[in-house]
């Protein structure tokens, strides 16, 4: 999938509008001293609108795209394009394909492939709620989305900008969903527009296959994100698994289980769970001491004696020699919170000492505030902030529970999930309020998580790990495959 | 089969002890330099500090010991920094000799990822004997039963790439090496004893060796 800058042109300057209107615009300068900044490699495709021709429906900034064209980058031009005259201006100028958004809708689109080849046209469709809308997203369309493809795909051109205008500069995440439905009901591949606005954006567009490209304007020029890292992460898209974790709340040296940390409930053996979590695919296990006294350091023991994967174990860690002994018990890594809160240095001394893989920062949010003492107790600092501050001090991942939605079964708080990822280089993993198979997709795809995490889901067996992983696959989300061949001795 | 396993106090030697056990090694674990020198199977783990391992090995001759075991015939593990150290060197802050078995150089992990590397990673039939699956080219012995792109436990800041000794890589802010074999010596970068039951196939394909 190639990632596509994108820049509105409007006086010679690249611009933003805010919903379209020409008065908002926000200036971020000259296009060439834009481009420079934005470090795109030769031979890149380069997205551009000429907004005054959108407006007047005459090639306007023929200039700029002509010294564009000379920068070794394959340019595509929209705006305002209404007959083959326009197209042929800017094809003149050195564009390599026209975009064209209204005209798709009408029997131009015929002519123009007919007189530049179906190659040098990329039809634009904007939509909202399912709907096509046409020009400037003023008119719904007389035509059907269904209709516009067969129509590109009767005149074989192989791909078509896609966007849907509700989340167009909203930076709230590309539609997914529609998306989603077109890889089902057209062979024509889509170059995906509005609402990117972070790095995990653009690794789930590609997971999707049905994306040749994603356009991004704003979230490049607000540094949102970063192409030189979009790119690496892109490349890795499909080799790094995402992780499905299994978390036992213990107490008393049992698995138990509560809504919003109330009502708690029992829920089976530790060990027996763990076994059967590995078993049935759990990439980690998390152990949260739910009394967070620290009195399961046996269970940690017995747990972490029985499985081969990673083992993180977090509750009432209160200081470097807590997070000593619980290593020492055969925990990999720690996660710290209360205590942490209280004194933010205590992350940096566990990372110096223990390395920064060890040290996992749990928060729990409540109304986007970060709590203490199992969520009963919420304190006044913001929590996407506090999570900030975690991975500077040395956190090496944040367990982000929401306390709102635990228990709940009504699916991952995506807007936290995003507010945080977005922000952050170190990995997240999503907690609180699994309750679909689709909840755990959302939380990687939209909510950008690096790992998903649930509780009673898995104990009372709703679903099992499994479960989960075949349908992340299904949905084109890489996930550790397990390999059966291996059967393994009962522990010692 | 019988193993020795290193006793380093610069590693996670109770996990891969485990680890070993539940694939059927009979596990001797020692810090005896001699005992070492005269072993036919060795497992060297290691954690943390490339330096501080290799200073350990040092001080107590089982660098030397290591070499003899080998030059005698012995097959040897190396585990995250003990595959590591199984290089002439790591630059890991500043040079560091290491055991000079395999050819090569281990190096900081640089790019836009986030460093170290923490979790799971797809690992894939390298250079040396292409590719780990296909039944047509021997597969390496210690990824028998493993299918390619198998996903492996990864923790490191730090990497060999492209070696000549490579049998198997991933991609991490670029292709590292994830695994190595020359005649009787291996090495994974990996974690075995925390990648289930792909990881306890390794060892168990190390383990029974020949």
């Amino acid at each position: 999938m190639e990632l596509i800058p994108s820049l509105d042109l409007l006086n010679g300057r690249v611009v933003r509008l805010t919903h379209g209107d020409f008065s908002t615009a926000k200036v971020y300068g000259d296009a060439e001293e834009v481009l420079d900044a934005l470090d795109v490699p030769r031979g890149a495709r380069l997205h551009v609108v000429d907004l005054e021709a959108s407006r007047s429906g005459h090639p306007v900034e023929t200039d700029i795209v002509r010294r564009l064209a000379q920068r070794d980058l394959i340019v595509q031009v929209g705006g305002g394009i209404r007959s083959l005259d326009d197209a042929r201006r800017w094809l003149d100028c050195g564009a390599g394909r026209v975009v064209v958004g209204t005209a798709a809708a009408t029997s131009l689109l015929d002519a123009l492939v007919e007189a530049f080849g179906p190659e040098r046209i990329v039809p634009a469709i904007d939509v909202r709620d399912g709907v096509v809308r046409t020009e400037g997203w003023l008119r719904e369309s007389p035509v059907t989305m269904r209709e516009i493809f067969a129509r590109v795909e009767s005149l074989a051109i192989p791909e078509a900008l896609v966007t849907d205008i509700s989340k167009d500069g909203a930076l709230r995440g590309p539609s997914f969903a529609l998306y989603r439905q077109l890889r089902r009901a057209t062979r024509v591949k889509i170059i995906a527009s509005g609402g990117i606005s972070q790095t995990s954006d653009v690794v789930s567009l590609a997971r999707l296959g049905n994306m040749s490209g994603c356009v991004i304007g704003k979230a490049l020029l607000e540094k949102r994100v970063d192409l030189n890292e979009a790119r690496a992460r892109l490349a890795a898209a499909d080799s790094v698994p995402e992780r499905v974790i299994p978390c036992l709340d213990v107490r008393d040296g049992r698995v138990v289980k509560g809504v919003s940390f109330e009502n708690i409930r029992d829920a089976g053996d530790p060990v027996e769970c763990a076994m059967r979590y590995e078993d049935e695919g759990a990439d980690e296990l998390v152990i949260l001491d739910i009394n967070g006294t620290r009195s399961s350091i046996d269970t940690v023991r017995r747990v972490a004696e029985s499985i081969f994967i990673p083992l993180t174990v977090g509750g009432g860690i209160r200081s470097v020699e807590d997070f000593r002994d619980t290593l020492r018990a055969g925990a990999d890594r720690v996660a710290i919170n209360t205590a942490a809160l209280r004194r933010p240095e205590l992350i940096a001394e566990c990372s110096a000492e223990f390395g920064v893989q060890a040290v996992v920062l749990s928060c729990d949010a409540k109304g986007g505030l970060a709590t203490v003492r199992g969520g009963k107790e919420v304190t006044d600092v913001d929590a996407i902030e506090w999570c900030r501050r975690a991975e500077q001090l040395g956190a090496g991942e944040i367990l982000l529970t929401s306390v709102d939605r635990d228990g709940t079964n009504s699916g991952f708080d995506l807007e936290l999930l995003r507010a945080a990822t977005s922000v952050l280089k170190i990995g997240v993993i999503a907690s609180g309020g699994a309750g679909s198979l689709d909840h755990f997709r959302d939380a990687i795809e939209a909510g950008g998580a690096r790992a998903v995490l649930a509780a009673s889901l898995f104990h009372d067996r709703v679903l099992t790990v499994g479960d989960v992983k075949h349908h992340l696959e299904a949905e084109g989300i890489p996930i550790r495959r397990v390999i059966r061949s291996e059967a393994r001795n009962p522990p010692a | 089969m019988n193993v020795t396993l290193i006793d380093s106090p610069v590693a996670n030697v109770a996990n891969i002890a485990r680890a070993l056990r539940a694939v059927n090694a009979e596990l001797r674990v020692t810090r005896d330099a001699a005992a070492i020198a005269s072993a036919q199977k060795l497992v060297l783990p290691g954690v943390g500090s490339f330096g501080a391992a290799m200073s350990w090995l040092i001080e107590t001759r089982i660098d030397d010991a290591i070499r003899n075991a080998v030059a005698n015939g012995a097959s040897l593990l190396g585990i995250c920094v003990g595959h590591q150290l199984l290089f002439d060197a790591s630059h890991e802050m500043g040079t560091t000799r290491g055991l000079g078995l395999l050819r090569g150089e281990v190096h900081q992990f640089e790019g836009p990822l986030p460093v170290p590397q923490i979790g799971w990673n797809r690992v894939r039939g390298g250079q040396a004997i292409l590719p780990v699956r296909t039944g047509k080219i021997a597969c390496p012995p210690l990824f028998d039963g493993v299918d390619d792109d198998t996903a492996f436990y990864f923790v490191n800041s730090y990497a060999a790439r492209g070696v000549e000794s490579e049998i198997a890589s991933a991609e991490y802010n670029g292709s590292f090496t994830a695994a190595v074999q020359q005649g009787r010596v291996f090495g994974v970068q990996f974690h075995p004893e925390k990648s289930s039951r792909a990881g306890l196939r390794v060892l168990r394909n190390f383990v029974e060796w020949n």
